[in-house]
Formats: structure tokens, C-alpha cells, sequence
């Protein structure tokens, strides 16, 4: 066999060059000749009837355009699994920070000013702002009948019987916060019509296959008529998997015929893409005399805001991870993604994984505390080896080095420990 | 209302008529199109926008530009040139955040790059506080920080064997 030219290799990164230089470029780098400039009006309520009048913002000296829902050409929605999210808000808003309008001007600053003429009255409708009122029958309605998108459910042994032989049981529940990814380059694009008639969009994203699919139905366009360049991309961690600026900027290139360009701030940027899920934890775990974890019920509710993004993905992957590197051999887990009023939640660097170490973990601290157990003997003790069965029903066939990893780090921060892998709970 | 303004650009004098009250990185991007410096945040938190006037870092979403009269500004385009003129293709710093793998999405990576030069410019050998600090304006959210600083050491290094000093 060859020896591999790439493993074991460090090689260098093909665009490290242009980054150290400041020549790379991002899409507000872009500036093309008879550029017109876009700005979004959003919304300012959480849940509320909307009628937009823009007669003044048009009569505003350099605004070429106002863009509103009746202006879309295809279908006013998009969305990675559901159509949940409207181009342009149509009759309602469902949380602070969805579209409205998008001003085009002959200058950025023109744009922002003529922005605050567009008159948008607010009918107030009652918002649900925590996901454990809005699972109730009697919440207002985010969208359609219920505002519970996706329950997961894992099930293995006999949960009522084993906590039973439970030495002790711990109950707990956990909250994590929303959080931002603030990628540094916030969200901006360029959209110009080629020669062909062709709609291209120059813009920062995860996911230019999907913006095609969604630009094109939004415009009413057939696939081959919309081309996406991905510029380079200033971080993203999960926040540039929804649309934020493609529609709007290919919208306005189509109807104008001029490129159009647009260029968030922070704050905008805040209000245009995905948080990370909050979590609602509610946590019993018991354990056996000798430390030996038996039983573990959980019923994890996560924060969809607007729109479902990624939450089934993102609950779903809450749920199997719910449990934690550990043999349990009894699991009721259940999780739930549930439509509110706030700002929307979606793929974020772990994707439901990264939020609930932070309850089995100190369930089992609280178990090791009342067994009077040394908590990292008990990790040891309880946690995946070669040969473990985990609660989704996984074996875990090779390479678990879990058991090297807690040693290694316990010796590390000098924390006292003895190990006797006899004492393991066996897999 | 425009006036005139005199300052020194990447070496370069440069006289413009302009709205005094325009932000620098206005003039930078918009009117002169170094785009190399780039806004983050647009209040001086993070750093992207980084320049340095006569010899000191500062955020050009900040600074206006009635406060650059007569004063020298940096950019990293200016880095290039540097290089250029010893032969060289890239600057030492730019050469160092290469090989010490301390580039990522690149968003912050001019900033970084002009705040290391206005540390190692002043200071050859800079400890690891010293680095901690120059660098201590400037946000990077893949959070590449130890590789940016071992970027720092070794342009150090870069430097004193170059005779940059």
C-alpha cells in the first residue's frame, strides 16, 4: 500500500493566505457598479396582526423600493423542515425580529432612514413566551392547532419497578439559557441578475444547495435559474442554516434588475438568525447501594421560538443524549420541541447535545454526594466501555476510550481517585 | 459639510474633502475600498475593525474621521507592502498566524494581525502576559486564542531573525 500523501500531514489551510492579507473576501466586501442598497424592517412585537402602509417611505428622495409580502413572486415561506417562516410577514408577526419589509435605496444610510417611514400598525395578539405554557391546551397558538412540533420518546426496562430498588433517588430540574452564536461577520449579501437571467446570490452560508431550493420556490423560479456563491464565510457554528438575507436580496435584484447588497448589524444580525435552544430539564435518577446507576426518568422541554428550525433534530438528539455516557439499564426519557413567541431556536454547535450534560452530570454528583461515593469513582464505574449496551440500544463495539479520558483529566486537576476496574458495573 | 483632510495613509499622504463626521471605517471601506478591515459590531467590542494611528491600536468604527488629521493610519493592506519591499511575499506576522494554524474564519484575523504589529513594534520580545494583552481588544468567536497568541510568539521570533526590529 502507498503511504497516505495527506494523514499525519499538517497541511495549510488553502485560504489562510487571503484571511492573513485581508483580501478574502466576504459579501459586504462586494461593491459592483449601479449597486443599490436594502434594509430590513422587522418586527417589534412578539405576536401580533400587522397592516404596513408605505406610501410615505416610497415618496422618500433615493428609495427606489419597498418590498413587502404581496411583492413575493413565489411562495411567501420558507424553512429547513417546515415552511414556518414567511418571506415577508403577510397578515401576523410571531416574534420580535421577522421580516416585514425590505427597503431598497440608492445608499445604505438612505435605506435605514426611509425605513422608519414605513408605518406598520401592530394589532396585539397574547404571546406564550415559556414552551411549558405554551404545551397547554388553553395557550395561544403560534401556529396552527398546537404549538407541540415533536415528542421523542425513549423507553427501556421498567422505570416504576427500578427506582423501587433505588438506595437513593435524586430529583432535580435544570434550565439552560438562549444563547447567540455571534459569529463575528455579520449577515450581508449581494444579488445581481446575469446575463442569462440567471438570479445569483453572493452570501455567506452553511447551506447554499438548500438557499437554492428556497430562493427558487420563494421567487417562483425553476432551480436552474438561481445560483448561490458561497463568499467566505466569518463563522457560522449552526447560525447560518436559515435564510436571513437570500430571499430578500434575490428579490429585489429580480424586480429591479440592479444589484442589490445588504449588510446587517450586530444587532440586526441578533435579531435575524437562530439562538441556541433553551432547555427545560426535569431530572430523576436513582442509584444502587454500591453506586451503580439504575434508573433515570427525563422529561426535556426545548425552546422552538417562531419558527422549528432544526428542533426535531435538535430535541431528538437532546433526548438520546439525555442519559448521558452511562450504563442505565432503566430509561423513560421525554422530549419536546415546542413553538413559542420568542426568538427562534435552531442548529447550534452540538445541536441539543452540548445542554444536557449539565443535569445527568450533577444528578450524578448529588447521587455520589448522598452514597458518599467519590464522584469520579462512581463516573468509572458506571460509564460506556467496549462491550456497552447504551438506552437506545446501541453496542458499543471499539474505541470507547472513555475510562482513559476521566483518568487522565482527574489526574490532571489533581483530583484524588482510586480505580479498580473489577468494581466496573459490568457491560 | 465636507473640509479637507490631511493625513498619512499606509505611507502614503492623502488629502480628501469628506464629511469630517464620517467614521473611519467608512472612508476605509466605502470611499477607499481596503476592505481588509472589517466591522464586527460597529461599537468597539470586538475588534475586527482594528487600525493603528501613529503607532497605537484603535477600533475605526470609533474613530471619525476629523480625529485622523495629520496623524499615520495602518491597515493591514499596508503589511503587504512592507513584505513586498524586503522581497518577501508575506509580512512575518502574516507568515507566523499561517504556520501556527491560528486562522480560522478569518474575520478577525486582520485585527489580530495589526494588534500583534502594534505590540511587536514597540516590544521584540513580549512575554505572555504582554501578548494576552495586545491582543485583549480583540474578539475571535471560533475561539482560536492559544493558536493566535503561539502566532504572536513566533512572529517574534520571525521578526528578531529578520532584523525587523
Amino acid at each position: 500500500m502507498k503511504p497516505s500523501i495527506t494523514i499525519g500531514k499538517s497541511e495549510l489551510r488553502i485560504d489562510a493566505k487571503d484571511k492573513v492579507t485581508g483580501k478574502a473576501v466576504y459579501p459586504s466586501d462586494i461593491y459592483l457598479d449601479n449597486m443599490v442598497y436594502g434594509y430590513t424592517i422587522r418586527s417589534t412585537m412578539p405576536h401580533a396582526e400587522i397592516k404596513v402602509d408605505k406610501i410615505e417611505a416610497l415618496a422618500y428622495p433615493g428609495v427606489i423600493a419597498v418590498f413587502t409580502a404581496e411583492d413575493v413572486t413565489g411562495e411567501n415561506h420558507h424553512g429547513v423542515l417546515f415552511k414556518d417562516h414567511e418571506v415577508f410577514c403577510s397578515k401576523k408577526v410571531r416574534r420580535v425580529g421577522e421580516p416585514i419589509a425590505f427597503v431598497v435605496a440608492d445608499t445604505m444610510d438612505t435605506a435605514r432612514k426611509a425605513a422608519k417611514l414605513v408605518k406598520v400598525a401592530y394589532n396585539e395578539l397574547p404571546a406564550v413566551l415559556d414552551p411549558r405554557e405554551a404545551m397547554k391546551e388553553n395557550s395561544p397558538k403560534v401556529h396552527g392547532d398546537s404549538n407541540i412540533i415533536y415528542h421523542y420518546k425513549l423507553r427501556t426496562g421498567d422505570i416504576e419497578e427500578a427506582f423501587q430498588k433505588c438506595e437513593v433517588v435524586v430529583e432535580n430540574t435544570y434550565e439552560s439559557s438562549m444563547v447567540d452564536h455571534a459569529f463575528l461577520q455579520p449577515e450581508a449579501g449581494v444579488a445581481y441578475i446575469e446575463e442569462d437571467g440567471t438570479v445569483t446570490i453572493v452570501t455567506a452560508t452553511q447551506y447554499p444547495h438548500y438557499d437554492r431550493e428556497e430562493v427558487a420556490e420563494a421567487l417562483g423560479l425553476p432551480h436552474n435559474k438561481i445560483k448561490i456563491l458561497t463568499s467566505a464565510v466569518g463563522g457560522a457554528f449552526g447560525g447560518r442554516e436559515d435564510i436571513t438575507v437570500q430571499i430578500h436580496l434575490a428579490l429585489a435584484a429580480l424586480k429591479l434588475g440592479r444589484p442589490v447588497k445588504t449588510t446587517y448589524t450586530r444587532e440586526e444580525s441578533f435579531q435575524a438568525h437562530s439562538k441556541r435552544h433553551p432547555l427545560y430539564m426535569k431530572y430523576k435518577t436513582g442509584a444502587l447501594k454500591d453506586g451503580t446507576l439504575y434508573a433515570m426518568e427525563a422529561e426535556i422541554i426545548g425552546d422552538s421560538g417562531a419558527h422549528a428550525s432544526w428542533a426535531i433534530n435538535v430535541l431528538r438528539k437532546a433526548g438520546v443524549h439525555a442519559a448521558g455516557p452511562y450504563c442505565i439499564p432503566n430509561i423513560k426519557i421525554d422530549s419536546y420541541a415546542v413553538y413559542t413567541n420568542n426568538p427562534f431556536t435552531g442548529a447550534m454547535r452540538g445541536f441539543g447535545a452540548a445542554q444536557v450534560p449539565m443535569a445527568h452530570e450533577q444528578q450524578i454528583d448529588e447521587i455520589a454526594r448522598r452514597l458518599n461515593i467519590n464522584p469520579i469513582e462512581i463516573r468509572l464505574k458506571n460509564c460506556f466501555k467496549v462491550g456497552s449496551l447504551t438506552a437506545t440500544g446501541q453496542t458499543l463495539e471499539e474505541s470507547v476510550p472513555l475510562t482513559d479520558t476521566i483518568i487522565k483529566a482527574a489526574k490532571e486537576i489533581g483530583y484524588e481517585f482510586s480505580y479498580d476496574s473489577n468494581e466496573e458495573v459490568q457491560p | 459639510m465636507n473640509e479637507q483632510i490631511r493625513f498619512n495613509l499606509n505611507g502614503k499622504d492623502m488629502e480628501i474633502q469628506a464629511d469630517p463626521s464620517m467614521r473611519l471605517i467608512d472612508l476605509l471601506r466605502d470611499e477607499l475600498r481596503l476592505t481588509g478591515t472589517k466591522e464586527g459590531c460597529g461599537e468597539g467590542e470586538c475588534g475586527a475593525c482594528t487600525v493603528i494611528i501613529d503607532g497605537i491600536t484603535a477600533n475605526s468604527c470609533l474613530v471619525l474621521i476629523s480625529q485622523i488629521r495629520d496623524k499615520k493610519v495602518t491597515t493591514i493592506e499596508a503589511l503587504e507592502q512592507e513584505a513586498l519591499k524586503k522581497g518577501d511575499e508575506l509580512h512575518p506576522i502574516q507568515q507566523a498566524f499561517i504556520d501556527a494554524g491560528a486562522v480560522q474564519c478569518g474575520f478577525c484575523t486582520p485585527g489580530m494581525v495589526l494588534s500583534a504589529k502594534a505590540l511587536l513594534d514597540h516590544n521584540s520580545s513580549p512575554d505572555e502576559n504582554e501578548i494576552k494583552r495586545s491582543i485583549s481588544g480583540n474578539l475571535c468567536r471560533c475561539t482560536g486564542y492559544k493558536k493566535i497568541e503561539k502566532a504572536i510568539q513566533i512572529a517574534s521570533d520571525y521578526m528578531k531573525k529578520d532584523g525587523v526590529e
